[in-house]
């Protein structure tokens, strides 16, 4: 009977010490947080923010407010949205870091600066 | 000489057809004399649009060179999306697009500028094509900072202005490096 209940208990308290120890360690939540989403809003035939900075993982979305299409489109060939219509948006998720210039093709007044960490 | 009174004299030497005739009239006349009310307005936003649209058309269709003629099929884009932006405020806002001498030298401007791209074909439309396609968007910009952008009452109307300004900067920049690649 002794034997039974020390086989349940001693898990129990393994497990409860491990929820502890993890709980009790915020580090590790700090070196892996969740990756965020930013927008760019392309308006007014701009990228608004013109410079965004962001973590490797996160998610960029551009969103076309404008009337007419845009493109974002990376100078280094790192990434091209392709044309994003009007109301449409492009999501892009860099991986590796720098700092990456683009500009739209269609619009090359346009220009924009990503900087990933 | 005045820095707008160089550039109108440069767009005036460059281009001897009368399409931006209407905009010299909007920058010269309407300054010294009464300023044009937010339904002309309303007006020549909706022309100025319309005869860059009916442009490109022609050079989707006539053009030689293969980036004149996206640069043609995107004038037809970005000038639809900006008239739809147009007519959307004025519906929204009541106002009535009035007619004005401005708009109606700017309509016969445009349809004397695609008769004589019509005469043309090869190369020469595409440099008549683009040549007018400068000195049109640097009338329009002109036009916008001296008279509509100062006239504007409504502030949702002086907004839209401002908003598609920089669309024009990007189309007079975009057909300035075309005209410097068809030399």
């Amino acid at each position: 009977m002794n034997t039974n209940v020390t086989y349940f208990i001693v898990p129990l308290i393994v497990a409860a010490l491990g929820l502890l120890s993890c709980s009790s360690n915020p580090g590790v939540a700090a070196d892996a947080p969740k990756p965020a989403t930013h927008t760019v809003a392309i308006e007014d035939t701009s990228f608004q923010p013109a410079m965004l900075t962001v973590k490797a993982g996160d998610s960029v979305v551009w969103v076309n407010k404008d009337p007419f299409p845009h493109t974002a489109t990376s100078e280094a060939g790192r990434f091209d949205s392709g044309i994003i219509t009007p109301d449409k948006s492009w999501t892009y998720t860099p991986k590796t870091k720098g700092d990456f210039a683009y500009t739209c093709t269609l619009h090359l007044t346009m220009k924009a600066m990503l900087r990933v960490e | 000489m005045t820095k707008s009174a160089a550039v109108r004299t440069g767009v005036a030497m460059k281009v001897p057809a009368i399409t931006i005739a209407g905009l010299l009239f909007v920058s010269a006349t309407w300054a010294s004399a009464q300023a044009p009310t937010d339904a002309q307005i309303a007006h020549i936003v909706v022309t100025a649009n319309q005869v860059d649209i009916d442009a490109g058309k022609l050079a989707e269709s006539m053009g030689s060179n293969g980036d004149v003629k996206k640069f043609g099929q995107q004038m037809v884009t970005d000038h639809t999306g900006v008239n739809k932006q147009a007519t959307e405020l004025v519906t929204k806002l009541k106002v009535t697009p009035q007619d004005n001498p401005t708009s109606q030298s700017l309509k016969a401007g445009g349809e004397k500028n695609i008769a004589n791209l019509k005469t043309l074909k090869g190369a020469a439309f595409d440099k008549a094509y683009i040549d007018n396609e400068v000195a049109y968007h640097q009338a329009v910009i002109d036009a916008i900072d001296k008279t509509l952008i100062p006239s504007a009452q409504n502030a949702e109307l002086k907004a839209l202005l401002v908003k598609v300004r920089p669309a024009f900067v990007a189309h007079l920049e975009h057909a300035k490096k075309l005209q410097s690649s068809l030399k």
